[in-house]
């Protein structure tokens, strides 16, 4: 499903302030994974986690989604990759404030070109699904930690994506409810999608149905564990 | 499909700019300010250019003044016959006028001896005018009749105190109505004798001539003519009254400088807040939409629309509002400019003529910097790869 | 209503607006082209030079037929200090065709 052959990425190339962020990482995940890229802060598994759902370009090596090389695709494509296959759920859930839940969990697919109306129906599906149903029209901003992401998984889903990347998702959430959000990501993952998470949180990594865990430690891929 | 997609970029702009309402709504009352300021001055000082032009073209081709010691003085008619023998010279007639202070009313009268009739059955005078030798008969401009003290109509009595003291009085036969009041507003006409007794004129002199040209073409021949044959006289055409006027309201001079400088920079200064950077709060939501899927088109196409919002709105409502404050209210903002210390003065009761030109050039010079103004700032924010967003 | 309907209509009803104040425009041009001839036969008749503006000062109420050159004034194109100098400007004086050369003694 998804590979990366020797990818290395710098930040910054040739200047005083250059970063080799992920170092000669090959690795390989498959269709219906439960992945966790695991790693103290600056390892570089954010990094690479951007490097896979096609947020960036690497600065050598391969990136390969389906069977199809996308490290060097035109914006375009890369847009249009990252749009039909991925679903990011971000560090800070990144929600746009002053808007809605429902306008927030629209947001990715506006310029698809799909009517509101419809848009508005599968978001109110995907909310309902995630216990959200009260919050549709809520502004964000007054949403709990725990609301914000769910509505942050709800976005990730509108597109119905095949790999959903999630970049330290329990890292601002207490236990009861990054335990919610890890049987969130269970169902998903049963459902048939692919799940990527970075995290340093062994209440992630430690569970039983995560069966490949990817160490990282200054930018290199130190251990490659699969159960 | 495509306009769908189009519609609901600007859907979301619509309701990200009312996110931040109290700051768009500033900046669309400012612009539509300008709008109404800039477009006010356009519409004022191009009907005004266009009355002038259609209301001058009967006006005397040639009016030769008398100078002495860089002053106008009075000239003598006595000179009427030999430039009325210069060729192509149709006609040669004084003109008597001057000004009357009213120091009841602390206001200036233009006043104006006349002797040649042919108003008869105008629509803009009620009444008729005196003729050249009528005694004690005058015709008056709207704007006096309305100023005076004691109004004064038809049939009433107006008093002007003679240059030796004594006091005229005159029976007011005629009043030059509003329609004509840019032109009428101040007059005052008399007989061309009681002219010359009211103001202690010699009968030999008149206060100009004007000169009449059969071919309109030989103006300045003949002007130059006359400048020879009496050095110490100044011809004024036609076309040098009109080219006044055009500099009067022209957009290098008078009013636009004056008024239109002002909101010229508060548009400056709006725009250049812009162009000069996007805050943190915006940078991020590029970098959130860029990451959830949205391209670096569709990131550009919403400012677009953002700009094109505000300053479509703004540039439509101010040039509606122009339009209603110089047609229907009568310039009211900006007439006391004209007015100065003025006593009487005409109401503007414009005709709306357009430049529809002028518009076109004052949109593209509003609504188009401004969008570009909007766009240009998040380029740079809207190129950068969108996994900024995660490491920020 | 979605909100970019919201913002075709008003932008619609603004060109509603506008197209009518064109058409009035246009009406009252045509009707003011009757009125004009009036005017202009007053004018003809009164051989007048100015529109009515301003009747504060003499070169603001006549801007054509002004002094222009007289001594000691503030310069030699403003003649007089009234308000509406500054939005009515010295008339055009090419007419003159004068140069006025300052000779130095003996010369």
């Amino acid at each position: 499903m998804i590979k990366t052959e020797n990818v290395t990425k710098y930040f910054n190339r040739g200047k005083p302030d250059e970063v080799l962020a992920v170092n000669d990482a090959t690795i390989e995940i498959k269709k219906g994974d439960f992945a966790v890229f695991k790693g103290p802060s600056g390892s570089g598994k954010t990094t690479l986690l951007s490097l896979i759902g096609c947020m960036s370009r690497p600065t050598s090596g391969r990136v390969i989604v389906g069977d199809r090389d996308v490290s060097r695709l035109p914006e375009r494509f890369m847009t249009e990759v990252r749009r039909n296959i991925f679903g990011f759920i971000f560090q800070q859930f990144h929600l746009i404030k002053g808007i809605t839940v429902c306008d927030n969990v629209m947001l990715p697919l506006y310029p698809v070109g799909i009517k509101p109306s419809k848009l508005r129906e599968s978001a109110a599906l995907i909310l309902n699904n995630l216990g959200m149903s009260k919050r549709i029209d809520f502004p964000v901003q007054r949403l709990s930690g725990g609301e914000q992401q769910r509505t942050a998984i709800a976005r990730a889903l509108i597109n119905n994506p095949d790999v959903i990347l999630a970049d330290e998702p329990t890292a601002h959430l207490d236990t009861q409810i990054s335990e919610e959000f890890l049987t969130i990501m269970r169902n998903l993952q049963q459902q048939g999608k692919t799940i990527v998470i970075a995290t340093h949180d062994p209440l992630v990594y430690e569970k039983d149905y995560v069966n490949l865990i990817i160490e990282m430690r200054d930018g290199r891929v130190r251990e490659i564990m699969k159960n | 499909m495509a306009l769908e997609k189009h519609r609901n970029i600007l859907d979301y702009t619509l309701q990200s700019l009312l996110k931040r309402k109290l700051k768009n709504i500033g900046i669309i009352m400012v612009f539509t300010l300008v709008i109404f300021t800039a477009s006010s001055v356009i519409f004022l000082s191009y009907s005004l250019r266009q009355e002038a032009r259609l209301l001058l073209k009967d006006s005397p081709e040639i009016i030769v003044q008398k100078m002495r010691a860089g002053r106008h003085e009075l000239i003598s008619t006595l000179i009427m016959t030999e430039i009325g023998q210069i060729p192509g010279v149709s006609g040669v007639e004084p003109r008597y006028w001057g000004y009357y202070y009213d120091s009841g009313v602390k206001a200036n009268y233009t006043i104006l001896g006349i002797g040649a009739s042919g108003t008869e059955k105008n629509r803009v005078l009620s009444g008729r005018m005196p003729s050249r030798h009528e005694k004690n008969i005058a015709a008056i401009g709207r704007g006096i009749a309305e100023a005076r003290v004691i109004k004064k109509d038809l049939g009433s009595v107006l008093y002007l105190q003679a240059a030796d003291g004594k006091w005229m009085n005159f029976n007011i036969t005629g009043v030059f109505e509003s329609d004509s009041e840019i032109m009428t507003a101040d007059l005052i006409v008399i007989s061309e004798d009681d002219f010359k007794t009211l103001v202690g004129m010699p009968d030999d002199a008149a206060t100009d001539l004007a000169v009449h040209v059969s071919n309109e073409a030989e103006t300045p021949t003949i002007a130059k003519k006359i400048k020879e044959r009496f050095p110490d006289s100044r011809p004024i055409l036609r076309d040098e009254i009109i080219r006044t006027y055009d500099a009067v309201f022209g957009w290098r001079s008078g009013l636009i400088i004056a008024l239109f400088m002002g909101a010229l920079i508060a548009f400056i200064i709006l725009a250049w807040d812009k162009a000069t950077g996007l805050s943190a709060e915006e940078k991020q939501e590029i970098g959130i939409l860029k990451a959830i899927g949205w391209e670096t088109s569709d990131v550009l196409e919403m400012k677009f629309w953002e700009g094109l919002v505000i300053s479509l709105a703004s540039f439509m409502c101010g040039i509606i509002l122009a339009y209603i404050h110089i047609f229907f209210t009568g310039a009211s903002l900006l007439a006391p400019a004209l007015k100065g210390w003025s006593v009487i003065y005409p109401e503007f009761r414009l005709t709306p003529f357009i430049d529809f030109y002028q518009i076109a050039i004052l949109m593209s010079l509003t609504i188009v910097p401004y969008i570009a103004s909007t766009i240009i700032p998040s380029w740079k924010a809207s190129i950068t790869d969108p996994d900024t967003v995660m490491r920020g | 209503m979605r909100k970019s309907g919201v913002f075709f209509s008003f932008i619609g009803i603004n060109l509603a607006i506008i197209a009518i104040l064109c058409i009035i425009s246009l009406i009252a041009v045509s009707e003011h082209n009757i009125a004009s001839k009036d005017i202009s036969k007053i004018v003809k008749v009164l051989q007048l030079t100015d529109m009515v503006l301003a009747t504060d000062a003499r070169y603001t109420r006549n801007p054509s037929q002004a002094d222009l050159f007289s001594a000691f004034q503030d310069y030699p194109g403003s003649i007089e200090h009234f308000p509406t100098g500054s939005v009515i400007p010295p008339p055009d004086m090419n007419s003159l065709e004068k140069l006025i050369e300052i000779k130095a003694n003996g010369s």
